[in-house]
This record gives C-alpha cells, structure tokens and sequence, in this order.
C-alpha cells in the first residue's frame, strides 16, 4: 500500500488551517510516519503536483489522501476520520468527526 | 421502496422546478422511515405541508442548550398546533461538559462555532439520522451567498450515509426564496417565531443570532465574527480548470 496526503498552499501563499490541523493530528497520533509521501496543491500554480492530482481524482476538498493498493487500486478519501479508520486502521473522536463533517458541509449551519 | 434503488440523480432533475408540496409528497411516499429536521425558524413551512400530507408525519428539532425563549415557546406552539409528537434531540452531556470546562461557554466566539456546533447539533443529527433513511429539510439556495450553490431537492446524503447506511436528503425548499417561504406563512396562517418580527431572517442559537438590516443577506445574521463566504478547504475549481 502506498499512501500519498495532499495539502493545499491558499492563493495568498499560507497554507491550508484544515490541512496543518490534519497533519499535526497525524503527527501527534504517531501516524505521520504511515504517509509515504506529501505533495503540495498550490492555488497559484495548476501545475503543481497536488492540483494536478486534484483534477486527475476529480477531488475539490483539502486534504485529501490517495491509497493506492498492491492490486493497483486507487482509493481517494476527503474525510480524514474514515481515512484514518478504513485505512490506518485507527479511531477518532466523535467530536472530531462532527466538527469535520461541518467543516466539510458548511449548508449544515443553516439545519 | 428499496432505498438501493432510490434515484437520487434522475428525480433531482424531474422534480427540480415541482412545487415544494409536491416534492414532500415523493419524499412521504416513497419513505415510511423518514423524519423532518424542525429548527424553529421558517421551515415550520415544511410542518404545515407535510402534516397536510400525513398527520403522524415524523418530526425533530436539536435542542441545543442555547436556543432563543422564542424558539422555545415556537417549538411548543408548533407541537400543539399541529398535535405533533416533535421529538427534541440534546447533545451529548459529556461532550458538551467537557467543551465547557475546557473553552467556557462562549468559544465559538474564539475559534469558531465549528466545535461547538458540532457538539451541540451534529453528534445529536448524526445519531437521529442513523436510525432513518431519509430526511427532510429547509435548506434553501439563497441563505448563503457562497455554500448553497447547489442544494438538489433530493440527494444521498453525502454527510451522514456510510459504506452500510444510504440516506436520503429532501431539500423542498431549495428552490424557493424567503419571499415565497413568507408568502405562504401568510397565506396559511402558520405560527411563526416571534424573533422574525425583530429583524432576525436567519435562527439559530442564541449567542450566534442577531437581527439585520433591510438589504443585508441573512448569513449576515449568524456567526458575524467569521468570514461569511469562507471556503478554505475548497480546492476552486477555476484553478483546476486554468491548464485546459
């Protein structure tokens, strides 16, 4: 299994609050070390890796994770806590997953 | 009806320009298992309909701790009625003790409402809309001048299905401007929150509310202190779009 994260660099060139939050969860949970790779989307540059695979996987959302499989497979995942669940197999809070399920779903302020 | 089969695609498009009525009727008949989200506001319009529809029609509405009185008191004047058994979700109490304890109980004033909105409606939502298959709710294109760009009527609900529960998302009211929701309050005689006749569009919880001027857009009514079209975990299509 080889596992790629891409964060995103915002058209003012600071990176992503979501993507460094990601990362540092990542790190703090000793998981880090299970991404094999990190690719950047710069907003300034279409040409940069990560916006490239962006269009390629058709993915609108940062991060995102692509795991592709022995078998050749490729999986995309937007959501960071069935990342973190499907894949490394370990748990996030439920809280945690509210709050990004709202970060990844501003219509339901309004419910 | 087998959810599996529900064409979500196919009857967003057919029924698009339907009126919203029409749009709860395919909702109610094609779910037995299905609820209505109340949150006190103008959707009480959905609550008129729909018990016009089917009298024991299946309604909620989050109780968040920090709702206006006037939601309080419209909630129960809805209850009775329309002779409805709402039932009220609250959140989690160790979730919500231990956010307080922590960040106080004005955080979201600080690092955004995202956490405490989370608490408060998500986790509660999201244990409801676990023992449905469909659900309903006001959620129309025009409250958000940046996040209701596209609001089907019907649509799995990409937020809450999992790899073993698909769920269905009704938004009638999509289509409809808060005119026409107005229109109808007035013509049907629905009750209505109180909180409407003081400037207030948009209701929510209390500490996130406030009343607005003639001409503002009502997302500037809530959570005034963030940026209102703050989008940053979008990656903007006109970007992904320049190397064509």
């Amino acid at each position: 299994m080889h596992i790629t994260m891409v964060k995103k660099i915002k058209h003012d060139g600071s990176p992503c609050r979501k993507c460094a939050e990601v990362e540092q969860r990542l790190q703090e949970s000793g998981l880090l070390n299970r991404i094999d790779q990190i690719l950047i989307a710069d907003e300034r540059d279409p040409q940069s890796e990560g916006m490239l695979l962006a269009k390629q996987h058709q993915v609108e959302l940062a991060p995102f994770f692509i795991v592709e499989d022995e078998d050749g497979s490729v999986r995309i995942y937007t959501v960071y806590f069935r990342f973190i669940k499907e894949v490394l197999n370990s748990q996030t809070s439920a809280q945690e997953e509210a709050a990004e399920i709202l970060d990844n779903n501003p219509d339901l302020d309004f419910i | 009806m087998d959810i599996q089969e529900f064409d979500c695609i196919a009857l967003a498009k057919e029924y698009d320009s339907r009126h919203p009525g029409e749009i709860l009727k395919l909702a109610l008949e094609s779910f037995d298992n299905l609820a209505i989200s109340f949150s006190g506001a103008e959707d009480v319009v959905l609550v008129d309909m729909a018990v016009k529809l089917k009298a024991d029609v299946q309604v909620f509405s989050l109780d968040t701790g920090r709702l206006h009185a006037e939601t309080y008191r419209l909630l129960e004047q809805v209850r009775e009625h329309y002779k409805l058994r709402l039932e009220i979700l609250y959140p989690d109490a160790n979730a919500l003790e231990k956010l307080v304890r922590e960040k106080g109980l004005f955080s979201f004033y600080k690092d955004t409402h995202k956490e405490c909105c989370g608490i408060r409606k998500v986790m509660p939502l999201r244990r409801k809309l676990n023992t449905l298959d469909a659900w309903v709710t006001g959620q129309r294109k025009d409250q958000s001048p940046d996040t209701r760009a596209a609001v089907p009527v019907v649509e799995e609900d990409a937020a809450f299905s999992s790899a073993d529960h698909r769920l269905i998302k009704f938004n009638p009211l999509s289509n409809w401007s808060s005119a026409q929701v107005w229109q109808y309050i007035r013509d049907n005689d629905v009750p209505f929150n109180e909180l409407h006749n003081k400037g207030f569009v948009s209701i929510g919880c209390e500490p996130c509310s406030r009343a607005i001027l003639p001409n503002q857009h009502e997302r500037e009514g809530r959570w005034w202190w963030e940026e209102a079209t703050r989008k940053e975990c979008g990656l903007h299509a006109a970007n992904l779009d320049n190397d064509k």
